[in-house]
């Protein structure tokens, strides 16, 4: 197969695929998660949980106190790649262009050199993060192989990006299709592994948040 | 003048001096002491009937019978042996005799310590199963009354 | 331990595990800021205390049943069941190292509540003969004695006569409509007894209609503290029958933090049906009549003062405000320790670990965390409002020779109570029988 040929099934069949794992993925954890139930809490609330748990939602982003202190890499780290992802894919105009293909609406993009430093910037602050988890006795201790498969196919999208728009490793098509295929990795692995938090992590908060809002307190 | 009830009880105590309520003090805790055998507990008897003062010497006497407090503690979950626990009391009153200056704010030892020692008599009747004719209580109003008629 | 025991432990897991359970292990990323929350860690630094690593045994059951990927491995035998030795070694984790404070639950940032989860943990644990001997002991003599102590109804009787003889005031039993029952912790019972004389003292200035009920004094739940369901629906039983009997409109928790717990968030649960009368904590009830002005004090202590936050009461239990407002009643002197309420550290000995042995030298060890903090802000006086802190602080304080006071914050007010006239005049000797 010629290289435009393999980039064509990259960007066809092989993410249509990747898209069917990833959404039948998503499905299937979310109903394995929300078919369990919840017995309703029979004891008096002080106050309904429903808006305590939506603060928490958003209140969580925020360190506890002292924390910070404790381990500013893992939340500044944490932030830093968090951001510096979703920037890079929702601000950077070839991905705009493609959204735009795909839904018909397209929004304003930052600058090329804007989205560069922003993808570098991420990129290390994964390696930071990687280190740490070697380096801190407790993440050293929790982490399995799950980690670091998690963090390889989230490193992989923001380093074959940053590559693509430098041409300097492989000519453009090539990359484009290592690329790609990236992506495609990322979303088939992601129902599977603790990438899962992408949207559990909303729920986790609610329910925090209701279940110490409905006693009074503002977790 | 003699003491009927608590209020005249507590009153009469608060009256009194430091140095006087700390003897005070160690003759409630002595009323108690036979259920309680620690030396330690004997020692803060003795420093309180001999009304030491200077926080310097009673620190360590002080320290020493907290020990006996904390070792003596019921713990959550345990089965309580009320024997034990009067012995407990008896180092708490006897603990009262000796509270440092410093960490007295204000307190009244001669009350405090009645109040543990009555407790100690109660743990004593719990654990003999004697029940508690006999009150602590009208002993300290003597014992009060006689060192305030001496 | 036999299969048949592990087997119950593994089913316990999979009935314990709910939506949130899922979406807690789900969000997990492993990124340890629960062990920077834990006094376990932080004064050991030793990462097996790791909050959400004391789950592993449940999270491998969830993983293995619950979602596709893990019912996969698990079938093709990639992945191992858990077993006997997994729980033996986890045991130590769940009972020692943890005492359900919360603290871990409040700064996930992922959102994890992990005490819920452990509190669930340990149903598996229990259910495979895996918990501390100590434990299993006081749940044995809740459940055949009335106490995990061993109080008896007669020792509470000579509690209420000693009380009565000190204060003058007749402490009313089984009095059906009374507005409150009273329940005490058998800590207070043998502990600290003033505790019954302050509530007299102070409801009788207050007006309080109360009652003590005979067949229900327990306030503690040793079925909580060791994750047995079935055994915490049986004491809260008690209590509800108690209360349906004398038809009181309020149960008054006391001064105990796992007690609340019990009654007020867990009760209505584990016996499946709300209660037909309200619990309320002592604190509340303290609060809410000093605002009516029916809780007068004069006077105030000069030490300077300063609060421990009973774990379940404060962050787990929604009483945040109460013990400030009450305690600045009467201390002049009052400061905040480092980390205050919500975020303050345990004591180390709630949830049943001061009823283990086994782990004395661990919680004598991570009190260093509460004396950093006493250190810091030079507390003269430490008050608190559960019976089990003020003890295992006393232990803590007299390990590190620290000359600090520990009193109870219902004692205190009482002390400083405005009396009226006529209680006074009553004297010992016109008081009848208990």
């Amino acid at each position: 197969m010629t290289v435009n040929e393999i980039l064509t099934w990259v960007r066809g069949p092989a993410m249509q695929f990747a898209l069917v794992i990833f959404f039948l993925g998503v499905v299937v954890r979310i109903l394995e998660m929300w078919l369990l139930g919840r017995t309703p809490d029979l004891s008096l609330a002080r106050r309904s949980g429903f808006i305590p748990g939506l603060r928490t939602v958003f209140h969580r982003s925020i360190p506890a106190p002292g924390l910070l202190q404790r381990q500013p890499l893992v939340y500044l780290g944490g932030y830093t790649f968090h951001l510096g992802f979703f920037i890079s894919l929702i601000f950077f105009a070839p991905h705009i262009q493609l959204f735009y293909g795909v839904w018909g609406i397209r929004w304003p993009g930052l600058p090329a050199y804007l989205i560069d430093f922003v993808a570098v910037v991420s990129i290390a602050a994964l390696v930071a993060l990687l280190v740490h988890r070697f380096v801190n006795p407790v993440r050293r201790y929790l982490s399995n192989g799950g980690d670091y498969l998690a963090w390889l196919v989230t490193f992989l999208p923001l380093f074959t990006g940053y590559l693509v728009a430098h041409e300097s490793v492989l000519p453009y098509a090539q990359m484009l299709t290592l690329h790609i295929l990236s992506v495609e990795l990322l979303l088939i692995v992601l129902p599977f592994t603790k990438l899962t938090h992408s949207f559990t992590l909303f729920l986790s908060r609610w329910y925090n948040g209701a279940m110490a809002g409905r006693k009074g307190v503002a977790s | 003048m003699s003491i009927h009830n608590d209020s005249e009880f507590k009153s009469a105590l608060d009256q009194l001096p430091v140095a006087e309520q700390r003897k005070l003090a160690a003759r409630f805790a002595q009323s108690v002491s036979p259920l309680c055998k620690d030396s330690r507990v004997a020692a803060a008897i003795e420093a309180g009937l001999q009304s030491v003062t200077g926080d310097d010497k009673l620190t360590p006497i002080y320290n020493a019978v907290r020990g006996v407090c904390v070792e003596s503690y019921t713990e959550c979950g345990h089965m309580a042996d009320w024997a034990n626990q009067a012995g407990h009391f008896v180092a708490e009153a006897a603990a009262a005799c000796v509270m440092p200056e410093v960490a007295l704010h204000g307190a009244n030892p001669a009350w405090d310590a009645a109040m543990r020692a009555r407790m100690a008599r109660t743990c004593a009747s719990i654990a003999d199963g004697s029940g508690t004719e006999t009150s602590e209580a009208k002993n300290q109003y003597h014992l009060l009354d006689e060192y305030l008629n001496a | 331990m036999s299969a048949k025991a592990l087997e119950h432990g593994i089913n316990a897991f999979v009935e314990q595990i709910d939506r949130p359970v899922a979406s807690f292990f789900n969000s997990c990323v492993h990124c340890g800021m629960c062990a920077d929350a834990c006094l376990f860690y932080t004064e050991t630094g030793d990462p097996k205390y790791t909050p959400i690593h004391k789950l592993e045994p449940m999270r491998k059951v969830w993983k293995q049943k619950f979602t596709f990927w893990g019912k996969l491995m698990y079938k093709l035998g990639l992945s191992k069941p858990v077993t006997e030795a997994e729980l033996e070694e986890w045991e130590p984790l769940v009972y020692d190292s943890c005492t359900l404070c919360g603290r871990c639950s409040l700064v996930c940032p992922v959102g994890n509540d992990i005490t819920y989860m452990i509190r669930k943990a340990r149903e598996g644990m229990v259910a495979a003969g895996h918990a501390p001997d100590g434990l299993k002991g006081a749940t044995i003599r809740a459940v055949e004695i009335g106490s995990p102590m061993g109080v008896t109804w007669k020792t509470v009787q000579a509690q209420i006569k000693h009380t009565q003889e000190n204060t003058g005031l007749q402490i009313p039993v089984d009095q059906k409509g009374a507005d409150y029952m009273v329940i005490m912790s058998s800590m207070e019972i043998v502990n600290f007894p003033e505790y019954l004389g302050s509530l007299a003292r102070i409801f009788k200035e207050a007006g309080i209609s109360w009652t003590i009920c005979s067949d229900a004094t327990e306030a503690t739940n040793s079925g909580i503290q060791i994750g047995s369901s079935d055994i915490a629906a049986q004491l809260v039983q008690r209590i509800v029958d108690g209360a349906e009997k004398l038809g009181v409109k309020y149960v008054i928790s006391p001064e105990c933090g796992h007690a609340y717990t019990a009654i007020r968030w867990e009760g209505p649960n584990l016996i499946g049906r709300p209660y037909p009368f309200e619990v309320i904590h002592i604190l509340e009830l303290l609060d809410q009549l000093r605002e009516q002005g029916r809780l007068r004090t004069e006077g105030t202590e000069t030490a300077r003062m300063s609060f421990h936050d009973p774990c379940q009461l404060v962050r787990r239990g929604g009483l945040v405000e109460q013990p400030r407002r009450l305690l600045k009643m009467v201390a002049s002197n009052y400061v905040d320790m480092p980390d205050p309420g919500i975020w303050n550290w345990c004591c180390g000995g709630g949830g049943g670990v001061s009823a283990n042995d086994r782990a004395d030298a661990l919680q004598l060890r991570v009190f260093s965390r509460k004396k950093s903090q006493l250190d810091t802000a030079r507390v003269e006086t430490l008050v608190t409002c559960c019976a089990n802190c003020r003890i295992v602080l006393e232990d803590g304080l007299e390990h590190y020779q620290m000359a600090i006071p520990v009193v109870g914050l219902t004692e205190t007010l009482a002390k400083h109570l405005v009396t009226t006239p006529q209680e006074t005049a009553k004297t010992e000797t016109e008081q009848g029988e208990g």
